[in-house]
């Protein structure tokens, strides 16, 4: 049974859940300037900035195609997306030394932002047209802030789901020791 | 383990892969697609509804926080806007069932006879681009994707997802949304003025007393761009005359009412109807499209009709209804705030102002309506 729960998809699950709930409910509700803020996506980078590229891009695609399931939006856009940014989040990842925490706010931030803008270009690109429009720059604005703020509990939180074992974040790389 | 490995790249390819065939999948309606989406919700469900309890206080203070000064000044508003309407109410409830019953002379389907289950919005949209809610009732309330969603004001959108006890609704803002509707050319600036409008009626029995009541009521006034009238002549020489032009179910326009009720036993000789074509509020067709929550819907490909004239700002905008549209016919969808003109064939584009307040909904109607031509 431990050994179950230690497995990385599992924990995802395990936190993607209840996460995912709190998106369609509660930041569902508290819209500042009218913008829902983005938790599952700040996730996704969180685990790209915690495990790396390939940790990243996996979790992202989980808990987007989460997210996909109870939208309304074409199922494999929020995948895509939010794999996208775990996947380019990761190269933030230091696997040698441990990332300041204000680095990691940054790139929450920055990816974000550019997520918020890629979303919807895509979505054209795919036939689903009209969400670009002059709000998106203030959608991208209160989304990048939000998730710098909550990339402190965030990429901790990916961490532990991810099973990114201190001793291994802190080593060298593997090839080092080839 | 090295960090970067050929079967990692290999996966991170697949797993994008796999995105690109969902998308391609679902904008292909494959059944899958739906029955993921029904499984998962089915699933997540208990823990949206437990996290919805454990998160109510802290959404409640939000509320409170944000909201409380344009509630106040809103409830306000609204005592002005509720007295002034009461009068215009009462002369209205006759128009209304006058007119129902003419359609249902005609063999008219209207929106009285169509079924409707009341729910309440117990979730907002956890996306910045698509416009939806949630709502407390599904399939076992004899919900179905596709039934049209309405409130007091007017139209609100239809139900895109359905569960055991839950639906979501796509509301018209939303950019997918879409729907043919009929533009009412009712003539005038909507502007609100005061005058005296006054209501009689006169019951005769056979015991030959008769009563007669003067009621006068102030209504909000606007020109009637036509109207139509029915003469029964009956042999206690009472004329019925009802004057339909601009009849706004959803927003009170306008008219004089002169109602004459004749009791049961009165005898009368076979009505004539004349309705004069030419006085009828002209309408035309064309299709409203969603276009986000910070852009005005827009009504497109309007149909070039030489009666109808020109598209008036103020005009009313109502579903056609039609043996395939998703919405019975009647339904106020908002009016005409402008009109865009443009070159060539394309016709022009006319902004609509919905009535009904998508950002503060509480409690909706859904129409338990099916067009006849279904696609399942």
């Amino acid at each position: 049974m431990i050994d179950l729960v230690n497995r990385p998809g599992v924990r995802l699950l395990m936190v993607g859940l209840p996460a995912l709930a709190l998106q369609t409910t509660l930041l569902a509700e508290l819209t500042p300037f009218g913008v829902v803020m983005q938790l599952i996506l700040c996730m996704s980078i969180g685990a790209g900035v915690a495990s790396g590229p390939e940790g990243g891009a996996f979790a992202g695609f989980v808990l987007g195609l989460m997210f996909d399931l109870v939208l309304t939006s074409p199922l494999g856009l929020s995948a895509l997306v939010y794999g996208l940014a775990g996947y380019v989040g990761g190269f933030a990842f230091s696997a040698s030394l441990a990332n300041p925490r204000w680095l990691n706010a940054v790139t929450c931030a920055g990816l974000s932002a550019a997520a918020m803008f890629v979303q919807p270009v895509v979505a054209n690109w795919i036939g689903v047209e009209g969400w670009i429009s002059s709000r998106l720059v203030k959608v991208m604005i209160v989304v990048a802030l939000f998730n710098g703020v909550a990339s402190y509990a965030v990429v901790p939180a990916m961490r532990w789901c991810l099973a990114v074992r201190r001793l291994q974040r802190l080593a060298p790389p593997s090839e080092v020791f080839l | 383990m090295p960090i970067y490995s050929v079967s990692r790249r290999r996966a991170v390819a697949l797993l994008a892969l796999t995105s690109i065939l969902l998308i391609t999948l679902d904008q292909q309606g494959n059944g899958i697609v739906g029955g993921a989406r029904n499984v998962f919700g089915f699933v997540f469900h208990p823990v949206e509804e437990a996290t919805r309890v454990v998160t109510r206080p802290v959404q409640n203070a939000w509320r409170g926080v944000t909201n409380y000064g344009d509630l106040e000044a809103e409830n306000e508003r609204l005592r002005d806007q509720l007295d002034q309407q009461e009068g215009a109410f009462i002369a209205a409830l006759a128009i209304v069932r006058d007119a129902q019953e003419l359609l249902a002379l005609n063999g008219i389907d209207n929106l009285a006879d169509v079924s409707s289950v009341t729910a309440q919005v117990i979730g907002g949209t956890p996306s910045n681009f698509s416009q939806t809610v949630e709502i407390n009732q599904g399939s076992d309330r004899g919900l179905k994707v596709g039934m049209v969603v309405v409130n007091a004001a007017g139209l609100v959108g239809k139900v895109t997802q359905v569960f055991t006890n839950r639906s979501v609704v796509m509301l018209s803002s939303d950019v997918q949304y879409a729907i043919p509707v009929q533009i009412v050319n009712q003539g005038e600036d909507p502007a609100t003025t005061t005058t005296s409008t006054s209501t009689t009626t006169t019951t005769s029995t056979t015991t030959s007393t008769s009563t007669t009541t003067t009621t006068s009521s102030t209504v909000p006034t606007a020109t009637p761009a036509g109207g139509v009238e029915s003469t029964t002549p009956v042999s206690s020489t009472t004329t019925t005359s009802v004057d339909l032009s601009g009849i706004d179910f959803g927003a009170l326009s306008p008219t004089t009412v002169a109602v004459s009720t004749i009791a049961p036993g009165a005898s009368t000789s076979a009505p004539t109807t004349t309705i004069d074509i030419n006085n009828l509020p002209s309408v035309e067709t064309g299709i409203f499209r969603g276009r986000g929550p910070d852009k005005a819907p827009v009504v497109e490909f309007i149909d070039q009709n030489a009666r109808f004239g020109e598209v008036r700002v103020g005009a009313l905008v109502i579903t056609s209804g039609g043996s395939s549209s998703l919405a019975p016919r009647g339904i106020v969808v908002g009016r005409v705030i402008k009109i865009v003109e443009r070159t060539g064939t394309a016709g022009a584009v006319l902004e609509v102002r919905l009535t009904a307040r998508l950002s503060t909904l509480n409690f909706v109607r859904v129409l338990l309506y099916q067009p006849v031509v279904s696609g399942g």
